[in-house]
């Protein structure tokens, strides 16, 4: 999910936006997503049976982020009929009033964490941020905790953190300072900041991208990192030297919405419900590490014992984990970004 | 100083300079002397070495072989910067990027003239080229004949042993150009630098040099004052680049020289036996009557056409074994009086003394 | 001109004025001709150029509210990573400036100079790196620059150093990507301007007495200026606009003021936020530009007095 990788994305999404888009087939759909092997497993998951029972063709195309959704909808050019972000940014997005309202007599929010059901977004799969060392490095006494990866003396090695999320930076520091997983919410972020400063002297790379994560950690450029659960696994199945688990891990989710102004409003809101519907969630940690928003897929039996262990959001691993609060960053991102900013770039 | 450059003039002495550039030899030992002091011109037509011999003079081509001595120095190894010579390039190669006083001011800067010294040796210069007060110019703003003098001017200005000068005028207009050839000459003959002087051009070469060498196809083909090589040449090739010739097949048997069967007089010594060419300047034809009689050759002709150019007129005739020769002379009333209308037969003269005769190749 | 402004004198006097009028219409028509050729290239300056940084600075004023303010530029002082970036961003494109004229200068010379030939074989070297996109690029050094990359592995073999050299994810990276990236925007213009310097001027130069190098420091290196002055300006500006290579070899801890557009454009739900850094990274460019001008105009021309 290199959201953020590159902001040509935007004068191309403007581009398009000003190209108008055919209106008249009613029964297609286009859903943008993260694009990669995360928006092929979603295909497969959610996209491919949901355009085969309602009947509907979906379209795909790859977004950049809330960006390109507040250009399209304050450009009055929607070409969007159902777009992925992520929660914060659907809280954000939601704050200024970029989506249309969701239809909850079509949706079934069951079996969603209730912080990510609002009127106009929800959430569709979870990501977790873990802490990742390299075993080549510490065997398999790595770093277990955020507190150890602060630890510089019990641990010496190159560190690598989050630079483009603040939230999710300031999410483990507050664990570093050894705040129980419950506790973390609401950030305290002036405490935050302070628990970053005391480790940013050892920060030997601060990443921008899930790409660039992956490729610190597997060329051995820094020991240990923090890094999305899906990179982390494809780092291990690839066969690099790395160990994380979900422990202290920082849950953060991804959500769907229908832009304002989508002109198939009302497939966009069948097919939704289809997406985080129970059957299909299922469908999705078949395919990726990113695990199903609906914990009733679970339930359903078409994910492997086996496998439910390693996804984030199985409930014996979301125990384990911080839920990142979107509503708290809708309000505190701008002042946390930068105060986060100012700190790491001295 | 600037104006007493003819004691510091040296003789150049160039023997066996051989030049091939990639396997093709454009000069085969190549020998010449200039003496010190004079003008000499290097006359060809273009590919016949002329330029090539000028940049190994001045050290920008390397030779394979031979040797250049300037007052009896060995140079033909020393890096161009040493040599001491000035030279006019055929576009100038003015500096752009300096007014007109540092581009003359140049050679003295790198000799660390002082600066009042400079001041004044630029000051004669400019006024010898007669561009005094242009000095703060810019390059860009001089026309053609004024760049030719601040490059005239800057390749003397150091007082050099030698000035090479590589077609220097031929960017220039016809008139201009004239003008220029008269300056030069002057300028030469006040300040008596020893110079080589390029050109293709055979007027030029005649109006301006002590010497010239013709060359041709990397070889010197003669080398005489100007009045000999036009009078005198000593190749077909000579007589044919400089000045109009007739070329007359003539052939020697038994010491007479004969043209058809008619016994040729002469003042010179026949040569060998054999096949010859008479070369005949169309100024040394004259239209006579009746046979040759004391000191002049007849040769019987048809006239073809006479075209009247004001001063002159130009007849050209055809011999009888059907060769085409031409004749020029002034519009006097008594050559006009007598001038023969396209189709008659008439008599062409040329007088023994001016019978000059080169091998036929 | 002396047509036009003949037939204005003369306009009242018929005796001399023949076809005046005539010839006066014949210079406005060919001027409307002229205009009409030139407005396509008008239309479009206008239209990519005028009304985009109009607007980009129309919308720099306005705060996330939709009022008229002065907050995001107030961000600038209040916020010290701005500045940081800000001098950030022009020491680095100082600096990948310097070493393009320290790497690209000997080797726009050594090409002007070699046979025409092999010039065309070399400069198709300097010009095959544009063949690929500018993230290959930077990932290859990436993978040459890392700790474990191929310069300190070598290294290390060969005993020169004992710990791996910090090459990469740091300033020493960006600079480096950078400088490889962008030498060939300094190298081509150079060329063609050292091509265009006439042999003569060099033969004359040693002819009156300048040494090699003499000649090179007085004739060639002067009238290379002007080739070598635009390089440098499209260098120095293309740098300060560039994300790809700092973003990836700075290890997130070079900011430059591109990839903080690019933050602070996500960060804010206003454009205004990211439009008011565009605005100023294009009012320092045009202040530097002007200031390039003012300092290299007149030789940058190739015309001008050595007192």
């Amino acid at each position: 999910m290199t959201k953020r990788l590159c902001i040509h994305g935007l004068t191309v999404a403007g581009l398009l936006a000003s190209v108008a888009v055919p209106a008249s087939a009613a029964d297609t759909i286009t859903v943008a997503s993260w694009g990669g092997t995360y928006q092929e497993a979603q295909t497969k998951a959610f996209f491919d049976p949901t355009a085969k029972d309602l009947g509907i063709t979906i379209k795909q195309d790859t977004t950049n982020g809330l960006d390109d959704v507040r250009l399209q909808v304050t450009g009055n050019a929607v070409k969007w009929d159902i777009t992925e972000l992520g929660a914060d940014e659907c809280a954000r997005g939601s704050k200024e009033g970029l989506f249309e309202k969701l239809d909850y007599s079509v949706i079934d929010k069951s079996g969603i964490n209730p912080k990510l059901v609002h009127d106009d977004w929800v959430g569709i799969s979870y990501t977790s941020v873990v802490l990742i060392y390299r075993t080549d490095v510490f065997g398999d006494k790595g770093p277990k905790t955020w507190a150890d990866f602060w630890n510089v003396e019990k641990f010496p090695g190159r560190r690598a953190l989050s630079g483009s999320q603040a939230t999710e930076t300031l999410s483990v520091a507050a664990l570093a300072k050894g705040i129980p997983i419950d506790k973390v919410y609401p950030v305290d972020i002036d405490g935050a900041l302070q628990s970053v400063d005391k480790v940013k002297g050892h920060i030997d790379a601060w990443w921008t991208s899930g790409a660039q994560a992956m490729q610190l950690v597997k060329d051995g450029e820094v020991d240990m990192a923090s890094i999305w659960n899906g990179r982390a696994g494809t780092l291990k199945k690839s066969g690099a030297p790395v160990s994380f688990s979900f422990d202290q891990g920082v849950l953060t989710a991804d959500c769907m919405v229908i832009p304002k102004g989508s002109k198939n409003k009302d497939v966009a809101m069948k097919a939704l419900a289809k997406f985080v519907s129970p059957d299909l969630q299922a469908n999705l940690p078949l395919y990726v590490d990113n695990g199903p928003a609906n914990e009733k897929a679970f339930e359903t039996g078409k994910i492997p014992p086996e496998r439910i262990k390693d996804i984030n959001s199985a409930p014996e691993n979301v125990k384990k984990q911080v839920l990142q609060d979107p509503a708290f960053w809708r309000d505190t991102l701008v002042e946390a970004t930068e105060k986060f900013n100012n700190l790491i770039q001295q | 100083m600037l104006l007493s450059l003819a004691q510091s003039a040296l003789p150049i002495a160039i023997g066996g300079i051989e030049k091939r550039f990639g396997g093709v030899s454009v000069l085969h030992d190549l020998g010449l002397d200039v003496a010190a002091g004079e003008f000499l011109t290097l006359l060809g037509p273009s590919g016949s070495g002329k330029t090539t011999l000028l940049m190994i003079l001045a050290g920008f081509v390397r030779a394979n072989a031979g040797s250049i001595k300037v007052g009896g120095e060995e140079i033909i190894t020393m890096p161009p910067h040493k040599r001491n010579i000035g030279m006019v390039f055929q576009n100038y190669a003015l500096f752009p990027h300096m007014n007109v006083f540092h581009n003359i001011a140049f050679p003295l800067k790198q000799r660390r003239v002082s600066a009042t010294e400079t001041a004044e040796r630029v000051e004669r210069a400019l006024d010898l080229v007669q561009l005094k007060g242009l000095g703060e110019r810019r390059v860009d703003q001089l026309s053609g004949g004024q760049r030719q003098r601040v490059a005239l001017a800057r390749a003397i200005v150091f007082e050099p042993r030698i000035v090479l000068m590589d077609e220097p005028l031929s960017a220039l207009d016809k008139s201009l150009r004239e003008h220029m050839q008269i300056e030069l000459r002057n300028l030469h003959r006040r300040l008596g630098m020893t110079t080589v002087y390029v050109t293709h051009d055979q007027r030029e070469a005649i109006t301006m040099s002590d010497r010239i060498a013709v060359m041709n196809a990397g070889r010197i083909e003669q080398i005489d004052q100007p009045e000999v090589l036009y009078a005198k040449p000593q190749t077909k090739f000579v007589a044919g680049f400089i000045g109009e010739s007739n070329f007359v097949p003539v052939e020697c048997r038994n010491g007479s020289v004969w043209y058809e069967d008619r016994k040729l007089r002469m003042t010179t010594a026949a040569p060998s036996a054999g096949r010859h060419l008479m070369v005949v300047r169309p100024e040394k034809l004259r239209l006579i009557n009746g046979e040759q009689s004391g000191d002049v050759n007849a040769l019987p002709a048809t006239v073809g056409d006479v075209i009247y150019q004001g001063d002159s007129f130009v007849c050209y005739a055809t011999l009888r074994d059907g060769r085409q020769v031409t004749l020029r002379d002034y519009c006097r009333s008594d050559v006009l009086a007598k001038l023969p209308g396209p189709g008659e037969p008439i008599t062409l003269g040329i007088d023994a003394q001016d019978v000059v005769l080169v091998a036929d190749q | 001109m002396s047509i036009v402004s003949a037939s204005l004198d003369h306009a009242g006097r018929p005796d001399r004025a023949l076809n005046a009028d005539a010839l006066a219409a014949d210079a406005r028509r060919e001027s409307r001709g002229l205009l009409a050729l030139l407005s396509p290239g008008l239309f479009l300056v206008f239209a990519v150029i005028i009304v985009p940084i109009g607007w980009l600075f129309w919308l720099s004023l306005f705060d996330e509210t939709g009022q008229l303010s002065a907050a995001n530029y107030a961000r600038f002082f209040e916020q010290a990573s701005y500045i940081k970036t800000f001098v950030t961003t022009f020491k680095v494109a100082f600096i990948v400036t310097g070493a393009c004229v320290l790497f690209g200068y000997p080797l726009a010379y050594m090409l002007s100079q070699l046979p025409r030939r092999a010039a065309s074989i070399c400069l198709i070297f300097v010009i095959l790196p544009f063949w690929t996109s500018v993230l290959v690029r930077t990932y290859a050094w990436l993978v040459i620059l890392q700790r474990k990359g191929l310069v300190n592995s070598w290294l290390i073999d060969l005993g020169v150093i004992g710990q791996p050299l910090p090459l990469a994810n740091n300033f020493s990276g960006v600079v480096i990507g950078m400088t490889h990236i962008m030498l060939p925007f300094l190298v081509l213009p150079l060329y063609a301007s050292m091509k265009t310097i006439d042999v003569d001027c060099l033969r004359a130069g040693m002819n009156l007495g300048a040494s090699p190098a003499a000649t090179f420091r007085q004739i060639f290196f002067p009238l290379s200026l002007p080739g070598l002055a635009s390089g440098v300006v499209i260098v120095f500006v293309l740098c300060l606009g560039f994300f790809v290579t700092p973003a990836l070899m700075g290890g997130g801890k070079v900011i430059m003021w591109a990839m903080r557009m690019e933050q602070t454009t996500s960060l804010y739900s206003n454009w205004g936020a990211g439009a008011a850094l565009g605005v100023v990274l294009l009012g320092f460019t045009l202040a530097l530009l002007g200031l390039f001008q003012w300092l290299l105009g007149a030789r940058a021309t190739g015309v001008w007095s050595q007192r």
